[in-house]
């Protein structure tokens, strides 16, 4: 997958290349809104991920210039700012995203994922997930590990599922908040870390191989260690 | 300037009033004397004292008009009298003057029997008034009056007007300069007042008189934005104190923490080190953003996408997920939430103002208490109630709860969130209070409308 970053801030172009190109992506990038215009309209790319606060126009307009062209890529958009508005809700409800910085990489990640998925043709929903010997089923949600039925609440199985889907990867607290209890918030205790707690209590009692693991100053990822 | 043009515009009405009442008075009296002489001219038989007895009664007419001078000495009312007989023998004549420039201008003019006309007479400066009265013999009777005393007359009254009307205007004049001038003065010295009020020394004032004229209630109005600004200006300053306060702290144990993970050799310790430092940057990202979000709702800035929202689901979703944070702490909490409370609101600020009040009974009870979250509609609003036996509010709180940063010494957490809630309480029409409960423990009650689509379904409800 071949992606263009419009972004004029240097530093966090070189890093977010780097990171981009380890997770397996093309990268090709501007720094300023003409020239990521030029290159966007070669229409070679498969997703673009622009700034906001570009110095020779604002993102959403060289967005809106590009669309006019007949560019249809999906568009992740970083900004400073907080309040989303007109003109991104906009953009968000035609399918494109927005992120705010400062961001977690996995957070970026995972969404430019989902935008990437948008564009491909759905695939068949299975109705169970498994990761080593976990397995849930979405069906009558249940989760059992090595064949033993886990007693977990509504929300803990969501969870769990949650990272299922994304096992292998990293997930950040913010975006278990959006995905599990659906709502953009950003609470300064530990609300979030006390239900990983006890989901793994469930998960991996001792005796067993931990699958929940905690990357400090990141989140959490489900992955067979 | 009105006033003297004004005055002026009726100077010359009241004149031109006056000076019809004097020439229709003189009209009158010409035409009442002619009347009366007529009669006696022929009334008395014309014999040789005829012409004697004319000329007396004619000279005690002309006597009865004031024998007024004028500066030269020259009597003003001139009055003559006239008799022309039919057969033209010598016109009998009463009166100053050579009678040949009269005769000759009165038989130039054709005079309309009984109407007085205006005539004028070669070597006379004045025009005279003359009337004439026909007789049944066929003389004619002239009876005249010169215009100079009228003229005199309204002279004087211009003369005397004017001295007055100009005495009134430069009079007018002083008054409304001195009067302007006092009035600019003032307001000049409000002007140098404000312009040296700087943001240095905010504690000048204006002086304030005890009236309430237009500029001391300027004065006062000024002072009370002075007032104002001074508030802000000191809110600020504690802002940004508290601010760099809170940031500093927290920056300055990352910059720590990463030095201290240069000087790691094990690798877990340096994923550690790195790790803890991320985290604390995203604490001084979350003081920077509610600190925005403060500010922007404080400036009314905040842009709300209401939608009629099931505040009661929200609150339940919310208790859930703090729920085990709660348990940690050894809480215990209760909820008793009426079912599909509806309010139009903007769902993320909703989520983020009911997370802020669970934060914050989670930050404040340090010891294990119990917390109670109610929410009920009443009155057509929804009622959010979340109280705890707890220690109270810190007494040197109260009502102030709500300001920035403002939080008790004792307590952790940077005070901004009490403020937010209450700025997005209030973006939404609602209201918040907080109070102590009699038997110990902090209340905090927040009040919002209920959505308009309430009614409906409810109704739905029930079918």
């Amino acid at each position: 997958m071949r992606l263009l970053l419009v972004e004029d801030d240097l530093a966090i172009q070189d890093f977010l290349k780097r990171a981009l190109i380890e997770a397996g992506y093309q990268v090709d990038v501007a720094s300023n809104a003409k020239t990521g215009e030029a290159i966007a309209l070669e229409g070679i790319h498969d997703a673009f991920i622009v700034d906001l606060g570009l110095p020779d126009l604002d993102g959403l307009d060289l967005i809106a210039r590009c669309r006019a062209q007949g560019s249809s890529a999906p568009v992740l958009i970083l900004s400073a700012r907080r309040s989303v508005d007109e003109r991104v809700r906009g953009l968000e409800q035609g399918g494109d995203d927005y992120l705010t910085k400062p961001f977690a990489l996995a957070e970026l990640l995972a969404r430019l994922r989902n935008l990437l998925r948008r564009s491909l043709p759905a695939p068949r929903e299975s109705s169970k997930i498994q990761t080593a010997d976990l397995e849930l089923d979405l069906i009558r949600h249940e989760a059992r590990r090595a064949d033993h039925l886990l007693q977990l609440t509504p929300h803990e199985f969501s969870l769990l599922e949650y990272l299922c889907r994304n096992a292998g990867r990293v997930v950040t607290r913010t975006m278990i908040l959006d995905h599990v209890w659906r709502m953009r918030i950003d609470p300064a205790t530990n609300v979030v870390d006390v239900h990983i707690y006890r989901l793994r209590s469930k998960v991996d009692r001792q005796t067993l191989r931990p699958l929940i693991h905690t990357i400090r100053g990141v989140g959490y990822v489900l992955r067979n260690a | 300037m009105a006033f003297a043009v004004g005055t002026a515009v009726a100077f010359f009405i009241v004149y031109g009033f006056v000076a019809k009442g004097v020439r229709g008075h003189i009209d009158a009296w010409l035409a009442g004397e002619a009347e009366v002489l007529a009669r006696v001219s022929a009334d008395t038989p014309r014999d040789s004292v005829y012409d004697r007895i004319v000329e007396e009664v004619a000279e005690l007419a002309t006597q009865e008009m004031p024998k007024e001078l004028n500066s030269r000495g020259q009597q003003l009312n001139s009055v003559f009298f006239l008799q022309v007989n039919p057969n033209n023998s010598d016109p009998l004549w009463v009166g100053g003057g050579s009678k040949e420039r009269f005769i000759e201008a009165i038989r130039n003019a054709n005079l309309v029997p009984g109407v007085p006309q205006s005539i004028h007479i070669a070597g006379e400066k004045a025009p005279y008034r003359v009337v004439l009265r026909d007789q049944s013999l066929g003389s004619r009777v002239y009876l005249g009056i010169s215009d100079r005393g009228a003229r005199h007359t309204l002279h004087q009254l211009t003369r005397r007007f004017f001295a007055v009307w100009a005495g009134v205007a430069v009079f007018g004049f002083l008054i409304s300069y001195v009067s302007a001038r006092r009035t600019l003065l003032r307001i000049e010295r409000i002007t140098e007042t404000a312009s040296h009020i700087g943001s240095e020394d905010m504690s000048e004032r204006l002086p304030e008189p005890a009236n309430s004229d237009e500029i001391s209630r300027l004065a006062r109005t000024f002072n009370h934005m002075l007032d104002r600004i001074q508030s802000s200006v000191n809110q600020l300053r504690a802002v940004t104190d508290a601010v760099a306060h809170d940031l500093k702290s927290p920056v300055t144990s990352i910059r720590g923490t990463l030095e201290t993970a240069l000087l790691q050799n094990d690798e877990d310790k340096l994923r550690d080190s790195i790790g803890q430092a991320i985290e604390g940057l995203d604490g001084v990202s979350q003081v920077l953003n509610t600190t925005l979000d403060l500010a922007e709702a404080e400036a009314g800035a905040l842009k709300l996408d209401r939608q009629p929202i099931d505040l009661s689901d929200a609150v339940m979703q919310l208790i859930d997920l703090y729920q085990p944070a709660m348990a940690e702490r050894h809480h215990v909490l209760t909820a008793d939430i009426a079912e599909h409370v509806m309010v139009d609101a903007d769902a993320t600020l909703i989520n983020r103002t009911i997370s802020n009040l669970l934060e914050n009974e989670l930050v404040h009870l340090r010891t294990p208490s119990k917390i109670r979250i109610s929410l009920y509609s009443q009155d057509g609003s929804a009622e959010l109630v979340v109280q705890d036996n707890g220690p109270g509010f810190p007494p040197d709180i109260g009502a102030r709860a709500f300001e920035r940063f403002v939080k008790g010494k004792h307590s952790p957490g940077h005070g901004l969130g009490l403020a937010f809630v209450d700025a997005v309480v209030q973006s939404h029409g609602g209201r918040i209070r907080i109070s102590d409960r009699p038997e110990g423990g902090a209340v905090i009650s927040v009040s919002l409308p209920l959505s308009l689509a309430q009614p409906a379904y409810a109704a739905e409800m029930q079918s």
